[in-house]
């Protein structure tokens, strides 16, 4: 007990510290945490309708932004599974920031569906027992459940892992038996928590471009681009920063996911586009509406194309080394470009305009609003505040700068 | 049926009795403090209100199916205070069973329709929908292009590929390709502001509830606030539903309809008849939708919408009925459910009399 | 105050407009949005008409049902057509007798109740006795001649009465007017028939309507659902017009305000743009 005490406390103190980028980093954080205040406290008290969303087009930002996290959750078993499933030495130890974007993110779009919700303050409706679980039926129920228990599978994950490194006792013989389950479970679970996302969206006949079978596919090569980019920009950006040794085979590694999965995504959107365009029927409204617009209401067709654009331009940069190989300068470039492309992608190509036809043939255009932006962004930063703070502290502990054998740490920073 | 019991609704004394002393054991401050710090609307209103306690007890009241009937009166007589204050009339909430034996069922005959909405806005003034921002209503009527108007002839040699040596003009892609006729959502128009109604080369086809044997929406539910009655009538539970909208992304009719902010509900329109599944005022940022007026029909009287139209296009009745308005058209029209393939098999019917 | 979903990249440049934008902006949105309508309030529509304009008027009484204080009826608020009844029998009579049907069709008509025509028959309420206040044979006396012709009858009053025409020109007015009797219609068999029945003269030739009629599937009944219970039948003329079928089948009507457009959007033209193309 006192052990985790003292866990806690010099994980904590080590998170909160830095330099002076460190902290115009949180400061940057903190200015959108307190502007959403108030705009989460405006939507809380006057309800939804300070949002763009209607009842044609019934899912905001914050429900589009839930998918994205989804797909990024996802993918951070990408960087857990190489250690457990290959036992790849190098990746062995990143396993945990892995799972520390995994529960993060998690947490972030569960944040999000809060917001979605017309009565938050009803959310313990949906808790079986005191209230009610339509559990065999409803595609939201197998939602909640996965992503809860993802949530809690890389919270034990990711407090063991790091436990165990601080009191150092991390050898594979001296972790607990059934800590490699929870492990393998957690990597089934990510891909998972994904379909089952899709599986929410497809399961509505009314929106034709959702129900399709392509979409856990598209989804799940999605996460795989987005995820890894993000996570390339924390380990160049970890490894810029702290004395986290993370080899460039890592991010090789990763990049060619990125590559592997753009290229499916490619396919992915041709084979969907193709199926829908040529025959034409009345199922190819949606996409035609995105793609070229409807008698004067085009708001989506340069996000489509812009889209498009970022994810082609992407996978033909990955194909050449000196990109891939470029950790300082273009590599991070085109992570940036494909986690912003996949990120709009979600409000402005996959959710807001597959609305349109509505059931009545309506066509509508989703116009955000500014108080749903930056509750949008609020939710952002909280997600990223508390993923800064916790892969700091969770570096303290790999690099063996935190740990629970105080003398260790002295002769260490002595040498 | 009797007359009376379509015009004097309910027994109410039944209901008053549940009203004593029942906010004693309920609530605690604790749990008060708890709605404050989670919504802070809940704390406007508790705090403006002298009873509190009441706001608390409805804030964690369970479901209304699975309540006991005591907690049913409770809560009818907390709701029936709390309208009856705020609209500043003797409102009551009735909790009238759906009729047993009954298959509740709706004939249009779109033939006749004129596409005049009165069903819309007689819904509005009997439903105590909000009336403006959001303004909500629950019947959508299309105006849908005959087929008279679609073909041209200026337009036989429109389009791709062109005339080419076999002599025809192939595969017509634009050009008279590209015309709706007939029942088609494509071109509908559903904000149509004409002068005069119908318009010679439309028809009109008005949307609501289809109340599906198989719905969607109620599957989606996450937590069963919405759900098939008896009478096969899609009902909701105001106060149960969290407004997470999956219903309504799963409704392939466009017929659900959310409060995404305080309804506005002047007090001099509200109609004080109310029932806990039908028309009862609603709460901000929960669904609602057409119950084929659960607090009329669950009573004997026909649907608000019914009895507006002026053309007699809409038949209301017991489907289990061989000699119900509604039988008599599915045994004599043509009908067709809306969105057939949506496999909903809706009890709603369209035909052309 | 709509803003256009941008990236990340683009709030982090202009950061500082976007705040002094926002704020600005969120104090604009908060009052526009908690702004209650006072176009609500406007006064009742006390001039009502049923199903149509000139068919049957009702004057709306507030509080006519104490118990919920509801008026009568509740009319459009932008044309004046009775939307909502408060109590769908007021001001009815019994049907009256109805011929036996002997096919399986149904013909109850036990508890059928009618609002009376006879109240709402202008011409009809000109004299204390109907229109034999003139047409009692001396003042106007009955006509000889039975044989169809155009006459020249009250154009001071009826302002098409040259126009009048049903059955494209195969009947007229003594077909279905009694000569002798003015206050009734009478029907093939010389039988004398209230203006307040006119089903059982029209069902003599529209006999396929007159059955789905009977039936309930065509016109308009309120009241109850149930089979057998009371409702309210609308009667042929409450709809129909027999003078002017030929010349103005139905006038048309106007009707009532389209439903909101999404927030966010200016105008529906994309609607009628889809209609140019045809």
């Amino acid at each position: 007990m006192k052990t985790a005490l003292s866990f806690a406390m010099d994980f904590g103190s080590y998170a909160i510290k830095g330099g002076t980028k460190y902290y115009a980093w949180l400061l940057f954080l903190g200015f959108f945490i307190l502007v959403g205040s108030y705009t989460a406290y405006l939507q809380f008290t006057q309800g939804l309708i300070v949002t763009g969303a209607t009842d044609q087009i019934t899912l905001e930002s914050f429900f589009a932004s839930f998918v994205f996290t989804a797909h990024v959750a996802a993918a951070a078993v990408l960087v857990v599974a190489p250690g457990y499933l290959y036992h790849r030495k190098d990746m062995k130890e990143l396993a945990v920031i892995g799972e520390i974007v995994a529960m993060v993110f998690v947490a972030t779009g569960i944040t999000f569906v809060l917001f979605h919700m017309g009565r938050p303050d009803r959310t313990w409706h949906i808790m079986p027992g005191i209230g009610y679980m339509n559990f065999p039926n409803s595609m939201l129920a197998y939602d909640t459940i996965v992503l809860n228990v993802y949530l809690i599978l890389n919270m034990i994950g990711v407090v063991y892992m790091l436990y165990k490194k601080y009191v150092g006792k991390f050898e594979a013989k001296q972790l607990a038996i059934w800590f490699k389950p929870i492990v393998f479970l957690a990597i089934a679970w990510g891909p998972l928590i994904h379909i089952v996302t899709a599986f929410v969206l497809a399961s509505n006949a009314r929106i034709g471009s959702w129900h399709t079978a392509v979409l856990p596919f598209a989804f799940l090569s999605m996460a795989g681009a987005s995820g890894p980019a993000l996570i390339i920009l924390l380990f160049l950006l970890i490894r810029k920063n702290t004395k986290l040794v993370i080899n460039d085979s890592v991010i090789d590694l990763m990049t060619t996911i990125i590559a592997w999965s753009l290229g499916i995504i490619i396919l992915v959107f041709a084979a969907e586009t193709f199926t829908l365009l040529y025959p034409g029927t009345e199922h190819a409204s949606s996409l035609r509406y995105t793609m070229f617009g409807h008698n004067g209401l085009n708001m989506y067709v340069v996000w489509f194309w812009g889209v498009m654009v970022a994810i082609v331009g992407s996978f033909v940069a990955l194909l050449f080394s000196k990109v891939r190989r470029s950790y300082d300068r273009l590599l991070p470039l085109v992570c940036f470009v494909v986690f912003v492309a996949i990120l709009t992608e979600k409000p402005m190509v996959l959710v807001f305009p597959a609305f349109s036809p509505t059931p009545l043939g309506e066509y509508a255009e989703y116009h955000v609003t500014l108080i749903e932006f930056f509750n949008v962004l609020f939710v952002w930063a909280i997600g990223f505040l508390s993923l800064t703070l916790i892969l700091k502290g969770a570096i303290g502990i790999l690099t063996g700068e935190v740990r629970h054998d105080k003398s260790a740490v002295a002769s260490q920073s002595g040498a | 049926m009797s007359e009376e019991k379509i015009i004097d609704l309910k027994d109410e004394d039944e209901l008053r009795q549940g009203r004593r002393d029942f906010l004693k054991h309920v609530c605690t401050s604790s749990a008060a403090a708890l709605v404050l710090t989670t919504t802070p609307s809940e704390a406007v209103d508790s705090a403006s209100n002298p009873d509190a306690d009441a706001t608390v007890a409805e804030y964690f009241q369970g479901h209304f199916l699975l309540m006991s009937e005591e907690e049913k009166l409770k809560a009818i007589a907390r709701l029936e205070k709390r309208y009856s204050a705020k609209y500043m009339k003797k409102t009551t909430v009735a909790n009238t069973p759906a009729p047993d034996g009954v298959l509740f069922g709706y004939a249009l005959d779109i033939g006749k329709c004129i596409g005049c909405r009165r069903c819309v806005h007689a819904c509005v003034k009997e439903n105590n929908q909000s009336r403006n921002d959001p303004e909500v209503q629950w019947i959508q009527v299309m105006k849908m292009p005959k087929g008279n108007i679609a073909f041209t002839a200026d337009q036989l040699d429109k389009g791709y590929p062109e005339k080419s040596e076999f002599g025809d003009y192939g595969v017509q892609v634009g050009g008279n390709a590209y015309k709706t006729a007939g029942l088609s959502t494509e071109d509908a128009q559903n904000y149509y502001n004409d002068e005069l109604v119908p318009d010679k080369d439309f028809f009109y086809m008005p949307v609501q509830c289809q109340q599906c044997e198989k719905p969607p929406c109620v599957k989606a539910c996450p937590v069963r606030a919405t759900f098939r009655d008896h009478a096969g009538v899609v009902l909701i539970d105001y106060n149960w539903c969290i407004g997470c909208r999956m219903c309504q992304l799963a409704c392939p009719y466009h017929a659900r309809r959310f409060n995404w902010g305080e309804p506005n509900l002047p007090a001099e329109e509200m109609n004080p008849k109310t029932h806990y599944f039908g028309n009862r005022p609603r709460m901000r940022g929960v669904m609602e939708k057409c119950t084929f007026c659960a607090q009329r029909t669950r009573e004997g009287r026909n649907p608000a919408c019914q009895e507006a139209c002026p053309v007699g296009a809409r038949k209301f009745g017991n489907l289990l009925d061989p000699n119900s308005d509604v039988r008599q058209v599915l045994a004599t029209k043509r009908v067709f459910r809306f969105k057939e393939e949506a496999g909903t098999y809706p009890k709603f019917f369209y035909y052309i009399g | 105050m709509d803003f256009q979903y941008k990236s990340p990249t683009f709030v982090s440049i202009v950061l500082c407009a976007i705040l002094v934008a926002g704020m600005s902006a969120f104090n604009s949105a908060h009052s526009a949005e908690v702004k209650p309508a006072e176009t609500q309030n406007a006064q009742p529509v006390t001039d009502c008409f049923e199903s149509r304009i000139g068919y049957s008027s009702v004057t709306r009484v507030e509080n006519a049902n104490p118990k919920y204080g509801y008026p009568n009826v509740k009319c459009s608020q932008s044309t004046g057509a009775v939307l909502w009844w408060a109590d769908p029998f007021e001001g009815t009579i019994p049907m009256g007798d109805m011929p036996e049907i002997s096919d399986d069709t149904r013909g109850d008509f036990a508890n059928a109740v009618v609002k009376p025509r006879q109240p709402q028959l202008m011409y009809f309420n000109m004299g204390p006795n109907g229109c034999e206040s003139c047409h009692e044979g001396k003042t106007v006396r009955y006509p000889k001649d039975t044989k169809p012709r155009l006459i020249g009858m009250h154009q001071d009053i009826v302002e098409n009465s040259l126009k009048l025409m049903h059955g494209r020109g195969a009947l007229w007015c003594l077909n279905c007017h009694s000569a002798n009797h003015r206050n009734n219609l009478i029907d093939r068999q010389g039988n004398l028939l209230s203006f307040n029945q006119p089903q059982k003269l029209c069902g003599g030739c529209h006999g396929d309507i007159y059955i789905d009629w009977r039936a309930g599937i065509h016109g308009k009944r309120i009241g109850s659902w149930a089979t057998g219970s009371k409702k309210r039948w609308w009667v042929c003329t409450e709809c129909h017009n027999p003078h002017t079928v030929q010349v103005a089948r139905f006038n048309r009507l106007k009707p009532e305000p389209p439903p909101p457009l999404p927030r966010g959007m200016k105008n529906a033209d994309y609607e009628r743009a889809g209609e140019a193309k045809h």
